[in-house]
């Protein structure tokens, strides 16, 4: 009721005002715990943003409230807490930005933010100028003793079933919202992949589920560590001291 | 604003040993300022508090309690998540900042 009222008031008085809204205030969509969930659906904002030609340079503006987590960089923090930005399709980033703001990707953290995004056209352009940027090298590895051994299993399971959809060099494919996995932090990447496999990342890819389903942990431990010692050729960011944004070509 | 960070990013996130930084560093390297603001003064929405000038006994208390859970209510959902960041010295210290804006 007394949300009713704020929506009409401030719809009333200020017509262009963006309604700041909490965590508490993220819709649920049906998601991949639903008998009709269909993936990628083609409609709504989703659609409506991939119809639009990004601009880079509105992009960074509007990428800046991103950054305050994820860097201007687009780095994110090697810790896993926030994902490697730079350099993803996209496609991939509409959509994860989308399904956030619709509430089929859980983010009480990200939600507040993904909201201050006006429209589609906010959208596209942020993804174009994420997109833009070179992807960092120095994003958190696997860790151990052990880390040639897990990279070399690793690799050897990733070569039987990931690579179909993510590619020999993690690059994904755009056009099928298959994520860039290069560069992407090693802990992201584990926490990501046990989310999907449990059923707990809503807006995961049917498909995806069905063949991580039997994954074990230490199975996945190996597959993070082989994808993040991936690289993609022309599109990671130049050796040396730490530069910010460099563009990629 | 951007550039304080990216080196605060820098100094603390080579290596895992005890950092001692001080709160304001703290403010900005471990995503406070992202909900709560510049200063601590201007959150992100009217649903988070504004915390320049909190008792830091009270705010140091709601930072725990956030972290292990006992607190679960409102918000506190976004926060939770990147509570991992910080130790409990670090919550200390950063109460201590919060507690000394003016």
């Amino acid at each position: 009721m007394r949300k009713i009222l704020t929506l009409a008031l401030s719809a009333a008085l200020l017509p262009a005002f963006v309604l700041a809204a909490g965590p508490r205030d993220a819709p649920k969509a049906a998601g991949i715990e639903s008998k009709d969930y269909q993936w990628a659906k083609m409609e709504g904002e989703l659609k409506e943003a991939l119809e639009k030609k990004g601009d880079v340079k509105r992009g960074k503006e509007t990428y800046e409230i991103c950054g305050a987590c994820h860097l201007p960089t687009g780095a994110g923090r090697p810790d896993g807490t926030f994902p490697q930005l730079a350099g993803q399709h996209t496609t991939v980033l509409i959509k994860q930005m989308a399904d956030i703001r619709m509430g089929l990707r859980d983010n009480p953290t990200m939600y507040p933010f993904a909201k201050e995004m006006t429209d589609p056209q906010d959208l596209a352009d942020t993804a174009a100028y994420i997109q833009s940027l070179c992807i960092p090298i120095d994003h958190g590895k696997y860790e151990g003793p052990d880390a040639a051994k897990q990279i070399a299993a690793g690799k050897e399971l990733y070569e039987k079933q990931c690579v179909e959809c993510h590619k020999a060099n993690g690059e994904g494919v755009k056009e099928k919202f298959y994520p860039v996995l290069a560069g992407q932090h090693y802990k992201y990447l584990l926490r990501q992949m046990t989310e999907i496999r449990d059923g707990h990342r809503r807006n995961a890819n049917p498909d995806m589920v069905k063949v991580i389903k039997p994954y074990t942990n230490d199975q996945l431990v190996a597959i993070s560590a082989y994808q993040a010692s991936l690289a993609m050729p022309g599109s990671m960011c130049k050796a040396g001291p730490a530069k910010a944004a460099a563009k990629k070509k | 604003m951007n550039m304080k960070l990216i080196l605060a990013a820098l100094a603390a996130s080579s290596i895992a040993a005890p950092v001692f930084a001080d709160g304001k560093a703290l403010y900005l390297e471990k995503t406070c300022i992202a909900c709560h603001g510049k200063d601590a003064k201007k959150p992100l929405t009217p649903e988070y508090p504004k915390l320049a000038g909190q008792n830091a006994k009270y705010a140091e208390r709601q930072m725990l309690d956030i972290k292990s859970g006992a607190r679960a209510n409102g918000n506190s959902a976004a926060m939770k998540g990147v509570m991992h960041l910080v130790s409990d010295e670090e919550i200390k210290e950063l109460a201590k900042y919060l507690s000394e804006i003016k």
